[in-house]
């Protein structure tokens, strides 16, 4: 194993397209397949609640199926039943009969969000105040397929305390508020068949609970969960994706062990992302199929964030590698810009498990219920944010620096020999090549998370219309990093090639004592590298 | 054996066909169709003996209001009797709340003598009377809706035309398997379907009338699918928005009334004549429905262009272009009317006298306000026939303050109050 530099710099234009094609194809595939096959990613349901009369001797209250409650209206209040607001449970059944059939939560649906719409008639003699604090007496329970219409099995309950700030945009008698929409629940794993949700809005004068809520009509959940179809395409394309990378990570472990040096940082690195990559891209989710996995969410978030963060500090060092001139690069070298990476990482781990950590027991529990928790969640962001912020002036002024050094030494090009220079041109022409490619893949993503949000806003298109915005661009974004990582370990393994015009360069060319360093070089740095290397020694 | 089994069904049919047909022209008057707004009353918790969970039985003065498809319709959807029944409800109350200063005030007869529920007053085109179609329709098309939502009606239809079906086979039913594969649609897209199928069953004829009562129909329930409001909720990676859902809110019904009562006064005057008045609009099927539902999609006004039956029913029977006409506007100058605009083909009388031939009770004794320049002013109210006026003492509720739940605390107030009244 002779010859230096990575299979980017050894790579014929012809090659380097081709592969640059593939790749791009494979990324259209990726946006089709979402786009075309997997539905949207997740679905609503608006269930209105059931006014159910509270029956003692029945701790559920549900409103199919044997032994269902007494329902009773709200629309006008009358002294007729003598009711208190303990006696009213608000039912939730879900999921509703469609099309004469009972339907039931399928595994492949993963998870379930639960958020409450209050509608509340607006009365000239009862204002409501805003920023209203409700208090909600909750209890979650489910069933089963095989269970008896009665055994419902608690899943949670909890008194929760929420905000609701409601506002009377016409002051007319009828009209309804306008009300904030109220978090209720976060299920990371959606394992039983059916669910139930009962709330009571109890009132208490002597503590305050409750008082001062308007006329409380109606109360509705809008129950969001993931599609099936989409957890299909997810898992399916995962399952795919997998052991390609891992086979391409082994081929590149392979390369680099063979070689008679150490390895590199940036190839450490390379191998850390990939492995960092492998693991989110092994499809876990499958097992939620068969066991009840409620971290599920969790899992996902911190395989994604740790991805994430191996992504931003591979691009730091990438740009530090470029730049550098001591040999012994490690990666303590680059403390300082990864500890902005670090920070940032912690602060958002820990706003995850005080949200989604805490949600394991409590599903109703949300940390921007309580102004306390609402200003901790946002200190967590805040220094996200700021370490983001860090991290970015960091990297900016690296790449700058990188410009800068390879604008100057471009300058001297032409004092070169023709092959050195032509050889030498293609390795900056590749840099900033992966440069662009770096840069467009996090535009992409930008921009496909705009027009994601504006999709699901705005402009929707045609029903009929077979495209999938949502889920277009989820797995599409996805592929795109898969395929960007992908790319990176193949162009930057170590290449077997020997550089042709060498023999040239060696027995002919001016700047041979300048160059013939570069195979002596103890850590076989690419090419590129070096190149920034003799810069510094000018 | 057989033979005659087939003989006797068939002869069977027959005889009860002819008999209901008979019993049908006895019964329903010149405008058929609308009886079933007689459930309203019929659908009080009196005449309603639940059965069994979601089945109703129904007392067979009520079940002789409606016509076969309709009682079909509510036979083969239990629970939606009582969506019905208490939309119908709402729509009388908002058109009572909507209509109480003016001369006409939405009162009803008693429909059980066989007239209709709000009077001779539907046999004829007026402004009112377009309302009263637009109104109820809509209250149809919410109340099926809402009911979807709370789980009451159980063959609301999972719509997943647009979603692909999954390859993923497991031992469930095909719509199970579609629900779970994409999820279903909106309820409203049942309430819609469902209202189009059970109140414009009457309109089926030519006649510039029930174009008329069609459009007006079509009318209400486009402004319960307009008035929708889109809500959205980000779920992301810890709560971020990455993937955002969306989903629509079911309006209020009084923002409905409210919208409908400003199409009433705005409302097209569309021409009396032959069916020179219909231009028929022939366009290719699928354009205009992927128009159409675009169009329902976003929310937005629809072009003042044709509607087109959106289910199986109306292309079996040939009714497939029962929604494509457009009606011309009584004056050409004006713009013709849009698919939420009410239309009406008679100037609507002064409501001032009663007129039994048209179902008009006049203003005679109704309460005015003194001071008000309005439509409830004593002079425009009692159409310069002059008022009575006295003082009494009134004890009202006053002050009242809804309490959760579900108490109502009010003072009763004792003041003087000049009273007026029409002579």
């Amino acid at each position: 194993m002779s010859g230096g530099g990575v299979i980017l710099e050894n790579l014929s234009g012809k090659k380097l397209f081709v592969l640059v094609l593939v790749l791009f194809i494979c990324q259209i595939g990726c946006f089709l397949l979402g786009g075309l096959l997997a539905p949207t990613p997740s679905t609503t349901d608006m269930v209105l609640a059931s006014k159910c009369i509270y029956n003692q001797s029945n701790p559920w209250s549900y409103i199919r199926g044997t032994g269902q409650c007494v329902t009773h209206e709200l629309g006008s209040y009358t002294s007729e039943y003598n009711l208190v607001a303990n006696d009213i449970v608000f039912t939730f059944q879900i999921p509703t009969p469609r099309d004469g059939q009972t339907l039931d939560y399928s595994r492949w649906q993963q998870n379930m969000i639960g958020v409450l719409n209050f509608d509340i008639e607006y009365h000239t003699g009862t204002t409501m105040d805003r920023n209203f604090v409700l208090t909600l007496d909750t209890k979650l329970g489910y069933r089963n397929i095989g269970d008896r219409d009665d055994d419902w099995h608690l899943y949670a309950a909890s008194v929760e305390k929420r905000n609701l700030d409601c506002v009377a945009t016409e002051k007319i008698d009828g009209h309804n508020y306008q009300c904030s929409l109220v978090p209720l629940f976060e299920l990371g794993s959606l394992f039983h068949d059916y669910y139930l949700i009962n709330i009571k809005i109890p009132v208490d004068e002597q503590m305050g609970i409750n008082i001062g809520l308007g006329h409380l009509k109606d109360v509705w959940l809008v129950v969001i969960n993931q599609n099936g179809g989409f957890t299909y395409v997810w898992i399916h394309m995962k399952a795919i994706i997998f052991p390609i990378v891992v086979g391409i990570l082994l081929w590149f472990w392979y390369r680099v062990y063979r070689l008679a040096r150490k390895p590199v940082l940036l190839e450490q690195m390379l191998l850390i992302i990939g492995i960092i990559l492998s693991c989110l891209n092994f499809p876990i989710e499958s097992l939620s199929l068969y066991y009840d996995m409620p971290y599920m969410l969790i899992l996902q978030d911190l395989r994604q964030g740790v991805f994430y963060a191996a992504l931003l500090s591979f691009w730091l060092i990438f740009a530090g590698e470029h730049l550098m001139d001591s040999h012994q690069t490690s990666i303590l070298t680059y403390w300082k810009h990864l500890s902005a990476v670090f920070i940032g990482c912690v602060a958002l781990f820990a706003f995850e498990m005080s949200e989604r950590g805490t949600q394991l027991k409590n599903p109703f529990y949300t940390i921007w219920a309580t102004n306390t928790g609402t200003n901790l969640a946002m200190a967590f962001i805040l220094l996200a944010l700021l370490s983001g912020i860090c991290y970015f002036v960091f990297l900016s002024f690296m790449i700058w620096r990188v410009f800068c050094n390879i604008s100057i030494r471009r300058s001297a090009l032409p004092a070169m020999s023709n092959a050195r220079r032509l050889h030498y041109e293609g390795s900056i022409y590749r840099f900033k090549f992966l440069m662009l490619a770096t840069i467009l893949c996090a535009f992409v993503t930008m921009v496909e998370f705009v027009l994601g949000q504006v999709s699901e806003g705005h402009w929707r298109w045609n029903e009929n219309s077979e495209i999938n915005y949502g889920s277009a661009f989820l797995i599409g974004v996805y592929g795109m990093w898969n395929i960007y990582i992908f790319a990176l370990i193949i162009l930057y393994s170590p290449s077997h090639k020997h550089w042709p015009s060498e023999m040239d360069v060696n027995n002919s060319s001016s700047d041979t004592i300048e160059f013939s360093r570069l195979p002596t070089e103890p850590t076989e740095m690419s090419s590129l590298a070096a190149f920034s290397k003799k810069s510094a020694f000018d | 054996m057989k033979a005659t089994i087939v003989i006797r069904t068939i002869i069977l049919t027959l005889v009860v066909d002819e008999i209901s047909k008979v019993y049908a022209k006895h019964r329903e008057g010149k405008y058929k169709g609308t009886h079933w707004w007689g459930i309203a009353k019929a659908g009080e918790p009196n005449n309603l003996v639940p059965m069994s969970p979601g089945m109703m039985h129904m007392d067979s003065t009520s079940m002789t209001l409606l016509r076969n498809k309709q009682r079909r319709m509510i036979r083969e959807n239990p629970g939606v009797l009582q969506a019905i029944s208490r939309g119908v409800n709402m729509a009388l109350q908002e058109c009572q709340h909507q209509f109480r200063n003016r001369r006409w005030n939405c009162s009803t007869k008693n429909f059980m003598t066989g007239e209709n529920l709000f009077g001779k007053i539907v046999d004829r085109g007026f402004r009112e009377t377009a309302f009263i179609y637009a109104i109820t329709s809509a209250g149809v098309t919410h109340a099926v809706s809402r009911a979807c939502a709370e789980g009451v009606i159980e063959t609301c239809t999972c719509d997943t035309a647009h979603q692909r079906r999954g390859p993923y086979i497991q031992n469930s039913e095909p719509g199970v398997k579609d629900w779970e594969w994409g999820g279903c649609s909106d309820n409203i897209d049942f309430g819609y379907k469902f209202a189009r199928m059970f109140v414009d069953t009457g309109e089926r004829g030519r006649s510039l009338r029930e174009k008329m009562n069609l459009h007006n129909n079509e009318a209400g329930r486009m402004h319960v699918q307009s008035e929708m409001k889109q809500e959205c909720k980000c779920h992301g990676m810890s709560g971020s928005c990455t993937v955002k859902t969306c989903w629509m809110k079911l309006p209020n019904f009084r923002s409905i009334g409210d919208n409908l009562k400003d199409r009433f006064d705005g409302a097209s005057w569309v021409m009396v004549g032959n069916a020179g008045g219909l231009r028929r609009t022939r366009r290719k099927d699928n354009a205009q429905n992927k128009h159409n539902e675009n169009a329902q999609q976003n929310g937005m006004q629809q072009q003042p262009s044709a509607q087109q039956g959106q289910q199986q029913e109306h292309h079996r029977r040939g009714g497939r272009n029962r929604y494509s006409f457009q009606l011309k506007p009584y004056d050409p100058e004006l713009k013709a009317p849009g698919t939420k605009d009410l239309v009406y083909l008679e100037q609507s009388p002064q409501f001032c006298d009663a007129n039994p031939r048209l179902g008009i009770l006049g203003t005679h004794g109704r309460q005015c306000n003194e001071s008000s320049i309005g439509m409830d002013g004593c002079d425009l109210m009692c159409c310069q026939r002059g008022y009575k006026t006295h003082q009494a003492i009134v004890s009202e509720r006053c002050n009242c303050t809804f309490l959760w739940c579900c108490e109502v605390k009010c003072s009763v107030c004792s003041y003087r109050k000049t009273v007026s009244t029409c002579v």
